[in-house]
């Protein structure tokens, strides 16, 4: 694989960011193929366990997309998923990872640009980081 | 037991296999545990393919499937139900996306797009390994349907929901119904005013037994799932507010649209006089003297029209086309001289779009001798006042680019459409918006008048301008598919819910305080006290699983193992 | 010899198995009604299910249609009848209507049919196939294309030698030339017109070439050619096999032309235009692509944007009248055109030129109806008794229209009207 990208795990939510990254797909606004999509219901339900389990088992960086203001299930979303974020970059530094290999950005439902924005600045800072 | 699984790798005629090289993804996953079927297929949703699953599953005794084709977006359902035709449990069906994330947003890298297709691939087998059959929980659904907004959409929906026999609440903010059809005069094609046909509608309306009709009346509240949702209204009357709390089974939304109304010296926009806007003009000619045409103490002997005022802009956010003002405009430019025959339009376009049948309107304009320009990009049209008229200059296309001035008395602005500026309903239901910020149904063709809120249907120009006629016909479709939300008497929920360990638990509070939705409650099981989650009111979204100290909570489908297990996959 | 019709009894009679007549039908049959659906031609999926990709999102038609169709052709409350007829309805009261309609033979078995192919291959005889515009040829036995629904063969008696090399390879021996017509009596109480639209005919305007200039095309010939399932695998010229690298589309080809028989606009031509420039745009990166338009209409949802897309992407539009296409001799094509911007008359030459033709009225359905009057507009489409209020009530109550046979349409406003059609004929059977 083309050692000039950054291997990243993205948490996308089923009803809001996933049509915005599908939709990046059928613009055509490319990105590298080292990152990977899996969906969950709502960006305030990921544990962090499972992001701890991304960067143990090579993930370079953890993306989360999360649902904004747009979330169907409720106005705490996004204090939620900050929540988790704050919590995960604690544990990350206790295991001396960098925090800032975990990133979180809300995205909208047709946010297509911004997902490919995103994911182009945060390659551009993990590779940085590499060096 | 171990699990029998038949993969099925889709081409899409094209689409991934011009891009992902399929058979190279099939021969990476074919040996894979669990793995007894791989297949390649032109189109796995063709008719001729579902045949061949079905075989499959059943020759093979087959316990799950994946399917790796387009975003599940499209057909979650159709090979959801593939899986059920063929007597297999369809959360045993587990959905691969590599078209919108592996061949079309890698076309420009075959070998990367290919390597990412593998390992989605193997991260879907490692999901279908351990997924687990599930059954959908079954609730009545109400029979009945909350219309949003009176206008000419809402009037209509809720009238055929109501001849569907479905009982209709029809909730409109303003006092009186009609929306914007009181603004429009002659409709194309049928040369009638908006306050004809709205007297037509009102006629319909008293017939009709199922309607309760909520005049000064918002919605502020709202909860509950497709087949039961509670709203509750606010009711302003001459006595002051209340409250109303109604159940029904599915919304609809038809709230409508907003005119574009033009920045301050936007062409003029109140700065010079008779720079009016297009339903400005509308109501103004309505009330004019019939055999004088006077504003602002000026005789109107010419009209310049300029369109695409608020659309189609090169610097501003709208860049989409109104639809609906091109013809609204040359109507409205014959309706001034039918009644005023001497007077001189004069119509600044950036190309006139009549489409169908409204061209015979064009058609008229051009023989009653108006004058069209047609503006560049690069030189819009510029207002100025000049000896007491307006002078208009533009280059004009249709003249070898040439700056062409006209001098009229009124000009027109050609203003479009833009989202209802109320942005509650939206709010409230979370609705998401497209890119031009109306409404966005699920999908354009397959699923036009549906949000991905389940039991949520929009119609009319919340979900983007159109004309009468095209608003009417989508608030027709979507009563229809409201209607088949609550015909049924009983609907399917998904069982994707969350469970809490009772052997793990020690009741701290951080679930329940989490979950939005009340579903967590403390109860006495093993000895202590314990989360109980109540699955009827659950909605799966998982909040309460990362704030459990003791990592007790699962959610269905969702589970540590089988996130860990794709995250592992991934990672190769 | 049968002898007498067989009686059915139904809710809903569909006329037309294009996408508007299979949505309207869907959404009876999904709200429990009992429904036929009948289709003259051999497949269902009318002209949606042979385009190649659809705008402004550019999913493939195919992954769209081909579920619909399937969804259609395996409901529980859908009976569909393909290549039938459907030759008289008399209405004779209200929520009464009976019809006539032959069912044609395929002289194959379409039960036990499993689309092997063998036929085909068997089959001496070569004719053109219309089902990819004549743009190759097919056999006399056939399936009609790779994504047909039902995906059964059939027989083109007239073409047919009646060798009988078919009936020796068919594995199933499902080959049966003694079928024949058979005669039903369809009793309904509603009934949905999906009759669709026709093309318009190129060689009603001799200054096209069309059918004279071999590199002339019709835009559904484009449509062919860029089509997943596509004759070629790859974008030809008919004249030598030539990759086109200079291509025109002639936009209202048959569109706001009083002279041509058509005084309105199509409504669909420039979008499908613009998205053949782009698909072809990515087929062909090295390719020049004009439209010669007179008007963009780019009004839907996402349309204009789209539109803006193609300029981004380097196709060029040029507002003029294209007056004369002449051949030359290496197949290349001289267009005389009307440059509006400069007022002056140019020439320009192209390897391939496609004509964006319009949409024409197909008039068949007024014929069908004996005891009442299914009204035509003026320009023979369907008349909408009430066009702003009910857009799919025609002259006939009792009787909706659906998608384009009111008019011209793209598909989600097709879609949209199907769902019209099927409210109003709920409405209608709960009066």
């Amino acid at each position: 694989m083309d050692k000039r990208s950054a291997k990243i795990l993205v948490f996308s939510t089923e009803k809001i960011s996933d049509p915005a990254i599908d939709m990046a797909g059928l613009l055509k606004l490319h990105y590298p193929p080292q990152v990977f999509t899996i969906s969950v219901r709502c960006s305030s339900g990921i544990k962090p366990k499972w992001i701890l389990r991304a960067f143990e088992k090579g993930f370079d960086g953890v993306f989360i997309a999360a649902d904004g203001s747009d979330c169907s299930y409720g106005e705490s979303c996004t204090e939620k998923t900050g929540v988790i974020v704050e919590k995960t970059h604690i544990m990350m530094k206790e295991m001396g990872l960098e925090p800032s290999r975990l990133r979180m950005a809300a995205l909208c439902s047709v946010c297509s640009e911004a997902f490919v924005k995103q994911i182009k600045s945060f390659t551009e800072l993990l590779l940085k980081q590499e060096n | 037991m171990e699990k029998k699984l038949g993969i099925y790798i889709c081409a899409c005629g094209g689409n991934i296999s011009d891009y992902v090289d399929i058979e190279k993804v099939k021969d990476a996953i074919k040996d894979e545990d669990c793995v007894i079927l791989a297949k390649t297929t032109m189109f796995a949703c063709g008719d001729s393919n579902q045949k061949d699953m079905d075989a499959d599953i059943k020759a093979n005794d087959l316990s799950g499937i994946v399917v790796a084709s387009c975003s599940p977006k499209l057909h979650l359902t159709t090979f959801r139900g593939v899986s059920e035709r063929a007597g297999l449990n369809k959360y045993n069906y587990v959905h691969a996306n590599i078209r919108e994330q592996a061949s079309w947003a890698h076309s420009d890298n075959k070998t990367g797009a290919t390597e990412k297709a593998i390992l989605l691939v193997k991260a879907a087998i490692a999901k279908a390994r351990l997924a687990e059959p599930l059954v959908p929980f079954k609730i009545k659904s109400q029979r009945s349907v909350a219309v949003i907004g009176a206008g000419v959409a809402g009037l209509k929906a809720a009238i055929a929901l109501s001849r569907m026999n479905d009982e209709v609440f029809l909730i409109e903010r303003e006092s009186k119904i009609g929306g914007k059809l009181h603004d429009l005069d002659t409709i194309s094609p049928e040369q009638i005013s908006g306050k004809e046909l709205l007297s037509r509608l009102e006629e319909d309306l008293k017939k009709e037994k199922n309607i309760i009709l909520l005049t000064n009346s918002e919605v502020v509240g709202n909860s509950g799932n497709i087949g039961d949702f509670t709203l509750t209204l606010k009711i302003s009357g001459s006595k002051g507010e209340t409250t109303k709390e109604i159940k029904v089974g599915s919304v609809l939304v038809a709230t409508g649209f907003n005119s574009y109304i033009p920045a301050d010296g936007e062409f003029g926009f109140n700065q010079i006089a008779n720079v009016i806007t297009l339903p400005q003009f509308r109501d103004i000619l309505r009330n004019a003297d019939s055999k004088k045409f006077v504003l602002n103490g000026k005789e109107i002997n010419s009209v310049a029209y300029i369109y695409c005022v608020g659309s189609r802009q090169v610097k501003g956010e709208n860049k989409y086309c109104s639809r609906y003002c091109c013809t609204a405009a040359v109507q409205a430019s014959l309706d001034l001289k039918k009644k005023y025959p001497d007077i001189q339009n004069y119509h600044f376009t950036k190309g006139v779009r009549t489409y169908g049948k409204q061209e015979l309107i064009y058609k008229e304009s051009n023989r009653v001798g108006d004058i069209y320009i047609q503006f560049l990009d690069k030189k819009p049209p510029i207002v100025t006042e000049l000896d007491g008229a307006i002078s208009i200059k533009a280059g004009d296309l249709l003249s070898e680019k040439k700056e062409i001035e006209a001098l009229a008395d009124l000009v027109v602005l050609v203003t479009g459409m833009v989202p209802d500026k109320d942005p509650s309903v939206g709010s409230l239901f979370k609705l998401p918006k497209g890119r031009d910020k109306f409404f966005n149904e699920i999908h354009m063709k397959l699923r036009p008048v549906e949000t991905v809120i389940d039991g949520i249907t929009i119609a009319g120009t919340c979900q983007g301008p159109k004309n009468v006629m095209e608003s009417v016909n989508s608030a027709l479709s979507a009563a229809a598919k409201s209607h088949s939300f609550v015909s049924k008497g009983e609907l399917e929920l998904e069982p994707i819910v969350a469970y809490a360990d009772k052997s793990s638990c020690n009741w701290c509070n951080a679930c329940s305080d989490a979950c939005p939705f009340n579903a967590i409650s403390k109860i006495e099981a093993e000895g202590k006290e314990v989360a109980s989650i109540n699955k009827s009111t659950c909605k799966g979204c998982g909040m309460c699983l990362p704030v459990c100290p003791t990592d007790s909570i699962e959610l269905i489908s969702f589970t540590n193992k089988e996130m860990e297990s794709m995250i592992d996959v991934l990672a190769q | 010899m049968q002898k007498e019709p067989i009686n059915l009894s139904f809710d809903a009679l569909v006329i037309g198995g294009g996408i508007a007549g299979g949505e309207a039908a869907l959404n009876l049959a999904n709200n429990g009604y009992k429904v036929i659906l009948i289709e003259k031609r051999l497949s269902l999926g009318g002209k949606m299910i042979m385009l190649s990709k659809v705008f402004p999102t550019l999913d493939c038609s195919a992954c769209i249609t081909t579920p619909k169709v399937s969804e259609i052709s395996r409901h529980p409350n859908i009976t569909i009848f393909t290549e039938s007829d459907l030759t008289s309805i008399e209405k004779t009261g209200e929520k009464n209507f009976i019809a006539k309609v032959t069912r044609r033979p395929r002289y194959v078995i379409a039960e036990d049919c499993t689309a092997c192919q063998l036929c085909e291959q068997a089959c001496p005889v070569i004719v053109k196939d219309q089902f990819q515009y004549n743009l190759v040829g097919r056999k006399a036995v056939y399936i009609p294309f790779s994504i047909a629904s039902p995906k059964v063969a059939a027989i083109d008696i007239e073409n047919c030698s009646l060798c009988g090399a078919c009936e020796k390879v068919c594995p199933p021996g499902c080959i049966d030339f003694t079928q024949e017509p058979r005669e039903y009596i369809i009793h309904a109480q509603t009934a949905i017109v999906a009759t669709g639209f026709r093309l318009y005919d190129p060689t009603n305007v001799p200054r096209y070439s069309y059918g004279e200039a071999r590199n002339v095309i019709t835009s559904m010939q484009m449509e062919r050619l860029l089509a997943p399932t596509r004759p070629f695998h790859t974008i030809l010229r008919s004249s030598d096999g030539k990759v086109p690298d200079k291509i025109a589309y002639v936009l209202c080809a048959g569109s706001r032309d009083d002279s041509m028989g058509n005084p309105i606009c199509s409504q669909i031509c420039c979008m499908y235009s613009i998205k053949q420039a782009q698909l072809l745009m990515g087929a062909l990166p090295m390719a020049d692509i004009t439209l010669y338009y007179i008007d963009i209409r780019a009004f839907g949802k996402g349309y204009d944007e789209f539109y803006e897309q193609a300029v981004g992407m380097g196709v060029r539009f040029v507002k003029g009248k294209v007056g004369r296409i002449t051949e030359k001799e290496n197949g290349n094509l001289t267009l005389r055109y009307e440059d509006i911007a400069t007022g002056k008359l140019k020439e320009s030459e192209h390897d391939l030129v496609v004509l964006s033709v319009g949409v024409k009225p197909n008039s068949e359905p007024a014929d069908i109806f004996t005891s009442h009057k299914l009204e035509l507009d003026s320009l023979k489409f369907v008349k909408q008794s009430d066009p702003l209020l009910s857009p799919a009530k025609t002259t006939i109550e009792g009787v909706f229209v659906a998608g384009t046979a009111t008019g011209p349409k793209d598909i989600p406003d097709s879609i949209l009207s199907a769902g019209a059609a099927s409210s109003e004929a709920i409405s209608y059977l709960n009066q």
